[in-house]
């Protein structure tokens, strides 16, 4: 059994096909005539760009336009002026084409290598994937082709370029294995769109495993075991099988109503990072977005975002999601989130400090910003403003009276927006539930945040490995408190939403249903099941279960009644 | 010689799109396109060059064309980047 990276879910169950890179090694000679030579490399040049557009048509059907574009943008650099002008000069001062081509992705490699931008440090993927590529066809070789794989292999490599992913053909590759690679690599974003489960970086993967070794990839739990046992085997069979049948019955809830079994709606929305997220959580069949972090914007600028920025990617979601509600969290900055440009004072106790709605509105000039982007993108869709970190009333008043100056300032600019846009909070402190009655009289909605309510409520960080058995939803304290903010918000008239993982839990969603939760947000890929989920309870049944686990004293005793009763 | 000095607005600075878009948009010109931002001359028909540059969101860059149709290829290079690159 090998360990790696769980990059892309589900198990995959077959014979390993080792892919060896080929032996693109030469020897730097002078050539004799530097205009022969500039002709042979223009010529690798082209079968590389004819191939790779291939490739990148190929892979926006099977795979994808967005990823499609990686493809595509390895012909726009191959082809560059200024690289292809370097590389002539060099042929020009009596080098191959092979040490020309070596020498000017160098070049470029280590100028993307020193940017500050991801963004920018990521082609360096690239610019070592077209170097291979033109290789191999200046010295008449092929690069690594997973097109004509036989069913049921396991493909095991050092390292998934972009351009070998777009030869794989999903029919035949049941897994995946790479050296190389993390979670966020191209390969991962990848295996996870061809739903090909896949474990990266398994230390010395090609040598471990050898060609014809049985394996089964397990993308869930990043493990890959060879040759198992016959008993082994069929239990891993079993449980793709099983898994594989989960996820296909999961499907009859597409485009389904979310309702429990006795007929009571739920909203059921997705938890977005970014606008291309929107997308996904379409096409996953959300209701919504119950979740949108501003934060991405802001994290990956380099100073703040302008008004028109900002409007821009709200209006993005607001017109993907069409009349669907996106609530959007203003920006929740602060604690683990750094953003370097605000400049923010090092504090002794970051998750109890200068954070999210308190940095707003003591910068107001600089929220008020965020909040006429918003209100600007509200006139294109159903767009909900909401309030992280909330723990006193005055901080609503306070939100609540810039959205009312940033509403004058639109109206006198003669800008639309939607006059009614509603301002809710997330509940995700203590105090904030304790107030919760008060807060439901000055707020259109409420969306409980678990993550910060169960850590704030506990004590206790999730991360720390010795207070962590603490941080837990089943804790009868954070149980109280949710039912709580339900009642709360249920009673004033306001919907009461919840944008934390426990919304997706399945050992939970019953005892939601029973508080009277209104909205669940939960990952795009959690859609189906949870939708399922809550189609499986009655309130009855719900309110049943609720009674007693609400007796119980200890977090161990709430999970194994819950998990008793699950279905 | 012609210049002017915008700022550039796409969110995540001149990446891969932008690049490709501006590089080749400007090599439809007979004159010399170059990108000065950090004191640095780019190449503003290379795609690869002015990633390199690592040019982020916000930043004023100063471009220069030249050559017979450069006030052509100025106001289409300005055009551009204040329309955000087509992003």
């Amino acid at each position: 059994m090998y360990e790696g990276v769980n990059a892309s879910d589900g198990i995959g169950i077959g014979i390993a096909s080792v892919a060896v890179e080929p032996d693109l090694s030469y020897t730097p000679h002078a050539p004799e005539d530097a205009e022969q030579e500039k002709a042979r490399y223009q010529a690798a040049l082209d079968a590389f760009c004819e191939k790779t557009k291939t490739q990148a048509e190929r892979m926006k059907v099977t795979v994808g336009e967005k990823e499609s574009e990686i493809m595509s943008g390895h012909i726009t650099m191959a082809t560059d002026p200024f690289m292809v002008s370097e590389i002539n000069d060099r042929i020009e001062k009596h080098e191959c084409s092979e040490q020309a081509l070596d020498e000017v992705c160098d070049m470029f490699y280590s100028m993307f290598d020193a940017s500050d931008e991801i963004i920018i440090r990521e082609r360096c993927a690239d610019v070592q994937d077209l170097r291979s590529g033109i290789k191999a066809k200046l010295l008449g070789k092929e690069v690594i082709d997973l097109s004509t794989l036989p069913v049921n292999t396991i493909v095991v490599v050092s390292d998934l370029t972009p351009s070998m992913t777009a030869t794989i053909d999903k029919e035949n590759v049941a897994g995946i294995v790479t050296e190389t690679g993390g979670r966020t690599s191209h390969s991962a974003i990848i295996a996870r769109a061809l739903e090909i489960p896949a474990v990266l970086s398994v230390p010395d993967a090609c040598k471990v495993i050898n060609n014809g070794d049985t394996v089964v990839v397990n993308g869930t739990k990043g493990t890959v075991h060879t040759n198992p046992s016959k008993a082994e085997l069929s239990a891993y069979q079993a449980a793709a099988e099983a898994a594989a049948e989960a996820k296909a019955a999961l499907e009859a809830y597409r485009g389904k109503p979310t309702c429990t079994a006795d007929g009571i709606d739920k909203l059921l929305v997705a938890n977005i990072g970014n606008p291309d997220d929107a997308t996904g959580a379409a096409e996953h069949d959300a209701e919504g977005v119950g979740l949108f972090r501003s934060e991405f914007l802001f994290m990956d600028a380099k100073e703040l975002p302008s008004e028109d920025d900002q409007f821009a990617a709200y209006q993005k979601v607001a017109l993907r999601m069409k009349d669907k509600p996106v609530i959007i969290r203003t920006l929740d900055v602060g604690g683990d989130k750094e953003i370097p440009y605000l400049n923010l004072q090092k504090e002794d106790n970051p998750f109890m400090g200068f954070r999210a709605v308190r940095y707003c509105l003591n910068n107001p000039e600089q929220y008020k910003v965020q909040l006429r982007a918003l209100l600007r993108a509200s006139a294109f869709g159903d767009v909900k403003i909401m309030l992280p970190l909330v723990t006193c009333l005055d901080e609503v008043r306070e939100a609540k009276a810039l959205v009312e100056e940033c509403k004058g300032e639109l109206r006198r600019e003669g800008v639309q927006f939607n006059e009614d846009i509603e301002v809710g909070t997330m509940i995700e402190t203590p105090a904030a539930s304790l107030i919760a009655d008060d807060l439901a009289k000055e707020c259109s909605f409420f969306s409980i945040g678990t993550n910060d309510l169960i850590g704030y409520t506990m004590c206790a960080d999730r991360g720390n490995d010795r207070v962590r058995y603490l941080y837990s939803v089943y804790n009868p304290a954070v149980l109280r408190s949710i039912q709580r903010i339900v009642t709360c918000g249920n009673d004033a008239g306001i919907m009461v939403g919840m944008c934390g993982e426990a919304a997706a839990d399945p050992l939970l969603i019953p005892m939601l249903i029973s508080f009277g939760l209104g909205e669940f947000s939960v990952s795009a890929p959690s859609i189906l099941r949870t939708r399922k989920i809550i189609s499986q309870w009655t309130k009855d049944e719900a309110d049943q279960l609720a009674w007693d686990v609400m007796q119980l004293k200890t977090a161990e005793e709430v999970q194994e009644a819950l998990t008793k009763a699950a279905k | 010689m012609v210049s002017k000095t915008v700022t550039l607005t796409n969110p995540q600075g001149l990446h891969m799109r932008p690049a490709g878009t501006f590089a080749s948009a400007m090599g439809k010109f007979a004159s010399n396109v170059t990108i000065v931002t950090g004191g640095k001359d780019v190449n503003g028909k290379s795609p690869m060059a002015l990633m390199a540059a690592g040019i982020g969101c916000g930043t004023e860059i100063e471009i220069k064309c030249d050559g017979a149709d450069e006030q052509e290829a100025l106001d289409s290079a300005v055009q551009l980047v204040e329309s955000g690159i087509g992003e």
